[in-house]
């Protein structure tokens, strides 16, 4: 509303530009919610109507069956054996294990993130916050790509970034490492310093005047205390950016907990859906052996009843936790807006 | 009840350049010292070193002779009144009040005592402001706030860091009656910084004049208007300001604009020969006189509450304001000659003064 003034809104031109903005950003909100729309429409379609060539818009006879396979799956709830087994593991554990690893991962990053931010904003100043900033932010400026090798060698011998442990100099002994891998911390740690939210919280921080902390100081709060009293109630809307934000990072990461997590019954649900997704979608074989094997997997699940349909169940059961979150994470965000920690 | 002295304090934000270079100054119990100067010439950063929120390169600072150069600001019990108020914006006035108990783990009675000794000092309407959030709260209201936070822990020290500046002038008016009020009834130390010198002698029972980083001059208002140290201070202090003219003295004869007048035989005899600079403040002009140089007149600024009126001209082509009676006529052009015993003399060069008329005894 704030785009467009008030005054000469009954303008021709004015008029036709409000018209071409609005459907502008309708195309961009359609553009947004089809896929949703997709995946709820298809998870209603017979499963051999997802498989014809013409896509489905809206299945000719909407069924439940795709969602009652799923409970069975996920529950592990099938009489049938062949349904039972597409999932090695109750869908349950994989939740929990998405669960624990980003409430885990949020518990303890926002803290370090936020706290690192703060005293970069109000703590340090001159050239060593400059330099620290830079610092920060030059991890977001190396491709994850590059970092994915050194890092998984990490989880296996902490500190070292190399397959085997470094001898103690002077003996045959390796040196001590500490091994994350496969477990969740794997996953946890790594996500413990982000540094895209430390570039929102400082961005915030920057943004409270120096006079409010000196005020504080000069009142007798420590300084932890000030950020705990003062700054934390101000800044409410900017942790729910960040919290939804990394939420969603976490929660749908896929191929750093595919590298690190071995054990079925420690894997997330996005590499369980995406695992049971890729033994429907393979193609392509070396030989005539593995492709007959292939064919029969396939069949097998397609006679368990699981198509495309079954899939966007799943898919759709992913993103439920990010809506939930987005709802919880909005309403702070209007909260904080309102006392206004945030102009 | 506190003493403060500052000394040989030195600063620098950057390391080199001086925010304050060797700044000594001792506040007496329970005066108002003010501290003004144009914007940049380091009062802030004083006042934060005085506060604790600073700390100095070199010098020490004292609080009744103890050594709190080294103490955080957390402990050194001050109040400090900020520019821009500074609340905190997500409590009610009452929270931002009770901030200080807070932290200082003091009984919940002693708060709420506190909080209302300080709303009946601050006058009737202000308990309206406790249940407030600062943002619902106009630039006097939360000010007012901002003031009673101050005062609400019983500092030992005021700190005021150009607390009315940011109100509309009817609002600075009035809120300048009340902190002047509270600070007579108090009886606290005060620095109070102010880049407004009609403020700065509201206030201060003394005047500390900055520049650059350095105290020009302290004193009375008397002591800055008719001894200032050097040409800066003489032009800074007093509005309208004083009007420098050069001239020259010459076997006690002294040319100005074009126009000679025989100096007094004990100033002649103090002045070196030559080339001078005279200061003349606007009621050191004698009007009309009959030997006197022609002021070409730019406007008359005739001020009724004061029964004065202003004749802003130029005199040689220098800027000169002359004080006249508020009946004065219009006219275009007038003779005016300066009173020998008000005048001041400056060196031709540098900021060096000659001589000057000395505090009158006006009582």
């Amino acid at each position: 509303m704030s785009l467009f003034p008030k005054v000469g809104r009954q303008q021709p031109q004015l008029r036709l530009a409000w018209w071409m903005i609005v459907a502008f950003l309708v195309v961009g909100v359609v553009l947004h919610l089809f896929p949703f729309y997709y995946m709820i429409a298809l998870s209603l379609t017979p499963a051999r109507e997802t498989l014809s060539a013409t896509p489905v818009l809206w299945p000719s006879e909407p069924t439940g069956a795709a969602w009652r396979l799923v409970y069975e799956i996920v529950t592990r709830s099938s009489l049938d054996g062949r349904v039972r087994d597409l999932m090695r593991v109750p869908f349950m554990v994989y939740f929990g294990n998405s669960l624990f690893m980003t409430l885990m991962t949020l518990a303890i990053s926002l803290p370090v993130t936020s706290l690192a931010a703060y005293a970069n904003a109000k703590l340090q100043s001159g050239r060593s916050a400059r330099w620290f900033f830079l610092f920060f932010i030059g991890t977001l400026m190396v491709p994850g790509v590059v970092t994915l090798i050194p890092s998984f060698l990490m989880t296996r011998n902490f500190p070292f970034p190399l397959p085997n442990p470094p001898l103690i100099p002077g003996t045959d002994m390796p040196f001590p490492t500490l091994r994350f891998w496969d477990t969740p911390w794997a996953v946890i740690i790594p996500g413990v310093f982000n540094a895209f939210n430390f570039l929102l919280f400082k961005g915030f921080f920057d943004t409270i005047p120096n006079s409010i902390i000196q005020a504080a100081r000069v009142d007798g709060g420590s300084e932890f205390n000030i950020f705990r009293r003062i700054v934390l109630p101000m800044s409410v809307p900017v942790y729910a950016v960040a919290a939804w934000l990394q939420f969603g990072a976490v929660w749908d990461s896929y191929l750093w907990p595919l590298i690190v997590l071995q054990t079925p019954e420690k894997i997330p649900t996005a590499v369980a859906i995406a695992n049971l997704m890729n033994r429907f979608m393979q193609a392509g074989a070396t030989n005539a052996e593995a492709a007959g094997a292939m064919t029969e997997s396939m069949r097998e699940i397609l006679e368990a009843g699981l198509s495309w349909n079954g899939l966007m169940v799943l898919g759709l059961l992913q993103s439920l936790p990010i809506f939930i979150m987005f709802i919880i994470c909005r309403e702070y965000l209007m909260r904080g807006i309102r006392i206004r920690g945030l102009k | 009840m506190t003493q403060i002295t500052l000394h040989h304090i030195t600063k620098s934000y950057d390391g080199q350049n001086a925010a304050l270079h060797d700044i000594n100054l001792t506040i007496a119990d329970g005066e108002t010292v003010s501290v003004v100067g144009p914007s940049g010439c380091g009062k802030s950063t004083l006042l934060k070193i005085v506060a604790g929120l600073e700390f100095p390169e070199q010098g020490q600072i004292f609080y009744n002779g103890h050594d709190v150069t080294e103490i955080k600001p957390q402990a050194r019990g001050v109040g400090m009144v900020f520019q821009d108020y500074a609340l905190y914006p997500t409590r009610r006035g009452e929270g931002n009040l009770a901030y200080f108990f807070e932290v200082h783990q003091r009984s919940a009675a002693e708060e709420q005592a506190r909080i209302k000794a300080t709303a009946d000092l601050m006058g009737v309407d202000f308990a309206w402001l406790l249940g407030r959030t600062p943002d619902t709260l106009s630039g006097g209201q939360q000010q007012r706030v901002a003031i009673a936070r101050c005062i609400v822990r019983d500092p030992n020290l005021f700190l005021m860091d150009e607390p009315i500046v940011n109100l509309d002038a009817k609002l600075r008016e009035r809120t300048r009656m009340e902190i002047k009020k509270l600070l007579r009834q108090f009886a606290i130390t005060t620095l109070y910084v102010t880049h407004d010198q009609q403020e700065a002698i509201f206030m201060g029972d003394r005047i500390a004049v900055m520049r650059r980083g350095r105290i020009e001059q302290i004193g009375t208002f008397d002591e800055l208007y008719y001894t200032p140290a050097n040409l800066f201070v003489a032009t800074f202090i007093g509005a309208p300001p004083i009007s420098v003219l050069p001239a020259t003295l010459e076997n006690g004869q002294l040319t100005l604009a074009n126009t000679t007048w025989p100096l007094p035989a004990e100033l002649g005899d103090r002045l070196p020969v030559g080339a001078v600079r005279v200061g003349v403040r606007p009621e050191g002009w004698r009007l009309d006189a009959p030997t006197g140089a022609a002021l070409t007149v730019r406007h008359i600024e005739r001020i009724p509450t004061q029964q004065a009126a202003f004749i802003h001209g130029t005199l040689a082509g220098s800027a000169v304001t002359a004080l006249a009676p508020l009946d004065y006529p219009t006219v275009h052009t007038l003779a005016v000659a300066p009173l020998w015993e008000n005048a001041l003399f400056f060196a031709a060069e540098g900021e060096a003064i000659l001589h000057t008329p000395g505090t009158p005894d006006l009582f």
